[in-house]
């Protein structure tokens, strides 16, 4: 049973995601990405991390999605089509191929070698919001106050930069 | 149960998608959205490797967390200057956006 | 666990199949007489002054941008508010100093106009 959601389930993200790379339109590239961030949700909740499934789905499917949106709509529904095989990116192609590869061959070494065994059994209820709390506010306590110092760069840096320049 | 093998290939797959985009595609709004398949993607290994090789701890999960975080200040600032090029450029192709003086 | 999603799955699936009937069926049923006041965008709405398709100013972006950032700080308030009663003083310090820098955050954009309309 959980075999073929898992296979529906990655039918569907790849396909998202193909539809990102793929299509032609700006809007439907967003839709896709859409679908994708739906349901690596549903991965996260099949992998027992319930609360990243929902931090998910309100955060990238709520709102980062809809902000892609808005900058589509912002610059124009109507984007000029960019061609995809016109042949001066080319080496992308070659690169991404030999990502590809090289992350498959890692894949297979770690599972040759042993070192990705899968370890069954005592899992009680980790991903919970608790067990998050616990560890996020006491062993990552720098990192966490660290990402608050990130979001205030970013709120400032888009304001500055997406502001109109011409009113002082 | 799904094996761990399995999440790391589809998470390789959406990886290596999201980077063909990001490399391959001239509207500037096209390569942030195959930057955000790519963080995407990672966030998989990190809750898929939590869950398989230490089921009792919650650090991927957090990881994958602060990779949330991380991508959205990314957006935000990623399309503020896709918005301010295309403001004084008029363009969000990014072969046109060369120059570092506009 | 993840089994305990399975209603989620079964209303998803619901959805989308009454979804597909309820636009495949009028299709099927009812007669098509496509005049010009039928396809309009809104019919019997208002009437539409200019494409969909044009450009939107920028303040909609800022306040989605601030939407966002002001988002993750409410998905890192969840587990803190969770786990307060173990984490005592400290824990309250910590999401003090959290929410304080990004107060400066807030205090900067709104000195700086962005939210004027």
């Amino acid at each position: 049973m959980q075999l073929v959601l898992f296979f529906v389930l990655a039918l569907l993200a790849v396909a998202g995601a193909v539809g990102v790379v793929l299509s032609k339109n700006a809007v439907y590239s967003a839709l896709a990405l859409l679908l994708n961030f739906a349901v690596l949700a549903v991965f996260y909740i099949m992998l027992n991390a319930q609360f990243l499934g929902v931090v998910q789905v309100i955060v990238y499917a709520g709102a980062i999605v809809v902000l892609f949106l808005f900058v589509i709509m912002l610059i124009g529904g109507q984007l000029a089509p960019d061609a995809l095989t016109a042949g001066s990116r080319r080496p992308a192609r070659v690169v991404a191929l030999i990502a590809g590869l090289v992350a498959l061959a890692g894949l297979a070494y770690g599972l040759v070698s042993g070192a990705l065994a899968p370890q069954t059994g005592q899992v009680q209820g980790s991903g919970s919001v608790q067990a998050i709390g616990r560890v996020l506010f006491t062993d990552y306590l720098l990192p966490f106050e660290l990402a608050s110092v990130l979001l205030l760069v970013a709120m400032i840096g888009a304001v500055v930069l997406a502001r109109k320049p011409t009113k002082s | 149960m799904v094996p761990l093998s399995w999440y790391l290939v589809l998470a390789a797959a959406l990886f290596s998608l999201g980077l063909y985009g990001a490399l391959s595609r001239r509207n500037a709004i096209a390569v942030l959205m195959g930057v955000e398949l790519i963080l995407n993607a990672v966030n998989i290994n990190l809750v898929a490797f939590n869950r398989f090789i230490v089921p009792a701890a919650v650090n991927g999960q957090i990881f994958a967390l602060f990779v949330l975080a991380v991508a959205a200040a990314e957006a935000a600032v990623g399309l503020a200057l896709i918005i301010a090029i295309y403001r004084t450029r008029n363009t969000v192709n990014l072969e046109d956006a060369d120059l570092m003086k506009g | 666990m993840p089994s305990d999603y399975l209603p989620i799955l079964i209303l998803i699936v619901l959805a989308t199949v009454f979804a597909i009937i309820a636009m495949a069926l009028p299709a099927v049923l009812g007669p098509s007489r496509k005049t010009k006041a039928k396809l309009e965008p809104y019919e019997s709405g208002m009437v539409p002054y200019t494409d969909a398709r044009r450009r939107f100013p920028v303040q909609y972006y800022v306040i989605a941008v601030l939407f966002i950032l002001f988002d993750i700080e409410v998905i890192f308030l969840y587990p803190w508010a969770v786990m307060l009663r173990q984490l005592r003083l400290f824990g309250l310090i910590e999401m003090a100093v959290f929410l304080g820098i990004l107060l400066v955050g807030y205090v900067f954009v709104w000195k700086k106009g962005a939210l004027e309309w």
